[in-house]
């Protein structure tokens, strides 16, 4: 309240006769934006594109000499490969294609990983796209509460996910009772591609849901009812004025699925077993092993697939912006239809069909989990694992993990993080949309905190921040609390920018214009025309900054050096025994902190048509 | 009107909220801390942003501690601190873990205050801290194992580990275990890899061979030997039976003869055979103990020591039953070990005998629900009921490792996982 009149002050007054902390304020604020790119171009090299660097660069300085021959005997393995490694090793192209057609061609390890990320992108859009759909278009009692806890799956540790998936589609779980109990025969999904392919549905097509909503949400209903006014049916008004505006965000869902998944490393050897091991399972070995060139090499090889396809993505969104204003959303229709017809039962059949699937893909696991936080070893009911917690809390050792400890530094860690990351993807969204050459390279390369082997991240964090540099004659180390919140940060601007740049994007340029002209400085225009108008882009970022943040493991176990900075995924790791009873009872701890904090945040941020 | 204040206020919010973001972001890098690399006068700089990365009595070894133990050669008369490194279970593990009630006798019976470090990296963070050349912040390791060693000594060009020395008790310890051919490591207990099985499903096989029994087609799950310790046992301990076949013998060394006295039939083949037969190798022993737990299959690679576990939570034994094949388990004796930079080296050995009293071992043992390393271990008389030792323990020895390891291995991953 206080600034408005104050700033009111500032551009009213004749230019020449301002008092000096109003000059100083005005270069302040021309200065804003450089500044704040300075800076997050600072956290980015400090806590990930140095630390990251000291690790790849592994795979071509080989003691101490410079060398491609890591790279040249990767590209040419057949097992990381496949028939594709005989191309590298200059066979015929042609033969090599014909290789690939034959039936008992082979993928490698790498072919292997692309097509389960496919399989696996194609799911989560098929499952998020209907929740989608009930999202944005139908009204029902507790629809914003779903919508908030629909983040929940992200932020879960892959062995409370495998917990939870066992004792649903395990040989004895659920889905094999509702099987037999209406007289089907057992179904085996554990040990499947079936099985990886679920469980990845299960933490990406969320994500493809969230962002397909907020886009569904923000079709104007006046483009429609024009479209339908000028005799278009239903369907066809659908293909040509929704679809356009909503596959850019199904697109988005689907590359990042794609490049998680392409990522993805405990979940499948939990659930699926060695035969289905990824190019992640490798680059963990050959790290543990301490071989680093080779696992540097993979790698690279893994980011690079991965940025392509986030580049190929964002070429596209560069192309298909559809400038548009939610100005009047389409109003959403109740779930129990009030005049049925067939078109409208129709879809009402659809969404109870999908609310059984979903029941059991998202559901049954979490109960699952919230199940097994209570079952004791002898298979009855108990509440010794919560007690385990409770004791653990009062008479842990100081340097035990104990859970409150870990609550409160997740939510610390979480708000702090979402409050960098949010001016670190403004700032690169506001770089990235403006026009010049090479933009769409710096967007893709500022997307690679989601492409780099997580494994690899670590490894550079404590390489690069724990053990610090030498500079002259002094060692520089970075670690404890504020280098996880920055770590954090890093890991979860992405988001903040892929939510925040389609809507710069699309935003009518001569506002900015306008403005300028009328003497604005930059970071005033962005604080004041272009954020409040992209403003739930920003809202959804920080609450997926804040999810990355609350499930983050890899840096955060480096980071905290010492027993006092560990969190809710690090307490669950350190309680996971013989018996899970423990660990899941600290799993569920974390689920009901995550929820609650969405269901706060959103409540508290308003009804938004963000993600 | 309502609507108006709503907008400006919510406004308002929206800048204070950029505005502390900024500041956080200043705060982040406020994070740092400096350190004189030299022989010199310890500086330390800025804390942390709110100082509760330094707060900690853990392993937080970064500046501030250094300076502390350097402090006491200086003459002021403090009470010395001994940094112990080890893996988080052995200090926090939720049944039970033998750091605490160690470190409370240690520091009842010696002037000194023990520190517990648990890195996640466990021994390859000291590697790393070695190769980057940052101190190493502690003074010994506790649960190194042989292929720790062979690792850490193909890796690094200087030693990370001194020799133990002389080391009170260190005698006793039995001679199988011994797995340190330059007497740095001393063994303080070991445990043995070996099947468990849910006895009211099914009857282990008491061979390797009836694993590959139609009977026994989809019952074991094992885990990934290039990422867990029991998976990778279980491994080497099919390498001791069925042989190598000389897959890691590049020239001069010679192939591994396997047990079964069949030149022509290696653990590869083996291997082969039990994928043929529906084995399952899941990543973790976590993932696979929960596997067998939920009833995916009977009989899961493990320790002897399962039924202890049980016991204690009031489990039916009968679904808890330990199969040795062949009559052996693999061995996996583990650890100690100086730093070679240590800062109370002295100390260090005091706690490595410290480690070896027959008291102590018999409580180790308990804790760690493992075996004690010495002959002399106090252990109740009904221990042995419960926690199963094999007719005939089997280990490869750092030397037949050493070379080896990493051939082994990758080559069964390219067997298996080839797709």
């Amino acid at each position: 309240m206080s600034d408005g009149p104050r700033l009111r002050d500032g551009s009213d007054a004749p230019d020449h006769r301002r008092d000096r902390p109003a000059r100083l304020r005005e270069l302040l604020e021309r200065r804003a934006l450089t500044g704040l790119a300075a800076a997050t171009v600072a956290i980015l090299v400090v806590v990930f594109y140095y630390p990251v660097g000291t690790v790849l660069v592994e795979s071509v300085v080989v003691d101490g000499a410079a060398t491609l021959g890591v790279f040249a005997a990767v590209l040419r393995d057949p097992f990381y490969f496949g028939e594709l490694a005989r191309l590298f090793a200059g066979e015929h192209p042609i033969a090599v294609a014909r290789a690939l057609l034959s039936p008992d061609r082979r993928l490698g390890i790498v072919g292997f990983t692309a097509y389960q990320a496919v399989l696996s992108t194609l799911a989560s859009v098929a499952l998020g796209l209907p929740a989608a759909y009930l999202l944005a278009r139908f009204e029902f009692p507790g629809r914003r509460t779903l919508r908030s806890l629909t983040i929940v799956p992200f932020v879960l540790p892959s062995i409370m996910v495998a917990v939870g998936y066992v004792a649903t589609f395990g040989r004895n779980g659920t889905l094999n009772a509702l099987l037999g109990a209406v007289g089907l025969g057992p179904v085996e999904l554990m040990f499947t591609l079936e099985a990886i392919v679920i469980a990845h549905a299960f933490y990406n097509a969320p994500l493809v849901a969230r962002v397909t909503t907020a886009a569904w949400e923000s079709v104007d209903a006046g483009a429609v009812e024009t479209a339908r006014s000028l005799g278009a049916g239903p369907v066809r008004a659908f293909l040509h004025v929704v679809a356009p505006q909503v596959y850019p965000a199904v697109l988005m869902g689907a590359a990042l699925t794609f490049v998680f998944t392409f990522g993805t490393f405990p979940i499948v050897l939990a659930l699926g077993g060695f035969e289905l091991a990824t190019v992640e399972v490798f680059v963990y070995r050959l790290a543990r092993d301490l071989n680093y060139a080779e696992a540097a090499a993979l790698a690279v090889v893994e980011l690079a697939i991965s940025l392509s396809v986030l580049g190929a993505y964002l070429r596209y969104e560069a192309r298909h912006t559809v400038t548009s204003r939610g100005v009047r959303p389409l109003p959403r229709r109740p779930v129990l239809p009030s005049a049925p017809t067939a078109r409208e039962l129709l879809s009402r059949l659809g969404l109870g069909v999908y609310a059984v699937v979903a029941a059991l893909v998202f559901l049954a696991p979490i109960a699952s989990m919230v199940l097994a936080s209570v079952t004791g070893g002898d298979g009855g009911l108990t509440l010794e694992h919560y007690r385990f917690l409770a004791e653990r809390q009062r008479t842990g050792a100081a340097f035990q993990v104990r859970p409150w400890p870990a609550v409160r530094n997740s939510l610390v860690f979480a708000a702090a993080s979402a409050l960098v990351a949010l001016p670190m993807g403004v700032v690169v969204a506001v770089i990235t949309t403006r026009e010049y050459r090479g933009r769409k390279l710096v967007d893709a390369v500022a997307m690679a905190p989601f492409a780099v082997s997580g494994i690899l991240v670590g490894l550079g964090l404590l390489r690069g921040l724990v053990f610090g540099v030498e500079v002259a004659g002094w060692r520089i180390a970075v670690a404890g609390s504020a280098a996880i919140v920055a770590a954090h940060a890093v890991a979860g601007y992405p988001f903040v920018v892929r939510t925040v740049a389609p809507g710069l994007e699309s935003l009518d340029r001569s506002l900015v214009e306008s403005a300028r002209a009328l003497g604005a400085s930059r970071a005033r225009v962005l604080r004041d025309v272009e954020l409040p108008l992209v403003w739930p882009g920003v809202v959804a970022g920080a609450a997926f900054a804040v999810a990355i943040s609350m499930g983050e493991f890899t840096a955060t176990v480096v980071l905290a050096t010492g027993a006092d900075a560990y969190t809710m995924p690090i307490a669950i790791e350190r309680f996971i025994g013989r018996r899970l009873g423990p660990a899941t009872a600290m799993g569920v701890v974390l689920l009901v902190v995550t929820g609650v904090s969405f269901v706060v945040i959103e409540r508290l941020g308003g009804e938004y048509d963000g993600i | 009107m309502t609507d108006d204040t709503d907008a400006t206020d919510g406004r308002h919010t929206r800048r204070r909220f950029l505005a502390l973001g900024g500041a956080a972001g200043v705060a982040g890098l406020a994070g740092c801390s400096a350190e004189r690399t030299g022989d010199g006068s310890d500086g330390s700089g800025g804390s942390d942003g709110d100082g509760e990365g330094t707060a900690g009595d853990g392993g937080d070894g970064d500046a501030g501690d250094g300076a502390g133990s350097e402090g006491g050669d200086d003459g002021e008369s403090e009470t010395p601190t001994l940094t112990v490194a080890t893996y988080g279970a052995f200090i926090d593990a939720p049944s039970v873990s033998p750091g605490e009630w160690l470190k409370e006798e240690f520091e009842s019976r010696v002037d000194a205050e023990l520190e517990w470090a648990t890195p996640d990296n466990e021994v390859n963070h000291y590697v790393e801290r070695a190769a980057s050349g940052a101190s190493i912040d502690a003074d010994l390791y506790v649960g190194l194992t042989t292929e720790d060693l062979v690792r850490v000594d193909e890796e690094l060009d200087d030693d990370l580990f001194a020799a133990a020395g002389d080391v009170d008790g260190a005698g006793a310890v039995r001679d199988g275990l011994r797995f340190d051919p330059f007497e740095r490591a001393v063994p303080f207990d070991t445990g043995y890899v070996s099947l468990v099985y849910d006895g009211t499903e099914t009857e282990a096989p008491a061979t390797f061979e009836g694993l590959l029994a139609e009977e026994h087609r989809g019952d074991l799950i094992a885990q990934n030997p290039g990422g867990s310790s029991t998976g990778r046992a279980f491994l080497l301990h099919t390498i001791s039976r069925f042989g190598d076949g000389g897959v890691a013998a590049d020239g001069d060394e010679e192939a591994v003869e396997g047990g079964d006295g069949d030149p022509d039939y290696d653990y590869l083949d083996f291997w082969a055979d039990l994928q043929d037969n529906d084995v399952r190798v899941l990543g973790s022993w976590d993932d696979a103990y929960t596997s067998w737990s939920e009833g995916e299959a009977p009989i899961v690679v493990s320790y002897s020591t399962d039924q202890v576990f049980a016991d204690m939570e009031g489990a039916d034994l009968q679904e808890h039953q330990i199969r040795f094949l062949n009559d052996q388990a693999y061995a996996t004796p583990e650890g100690m070990a100086v730093f070679a930079d240590a800062d109370e080296p002295d100390l260090a050995r005091e706690f490595m005998s410290f480690m070896l009293e027959p008291d102590v071992q018999g409580q180790i043992a308990q804790r760690n629900v493992a075996f004690p390393a010495t002959d002399t271990a106090e252990l109740p008389a009904d221990y042995a009921d419960l926690a199963q030792e094999p007719a005939d323990p089997v280990t490869f020895t750092y030397d037949q490792l050493q070379g080896s390891l990493d051939g082994w291995i990758t080559a069964w991953e390219r067997q298996y996982a080839g797709n």
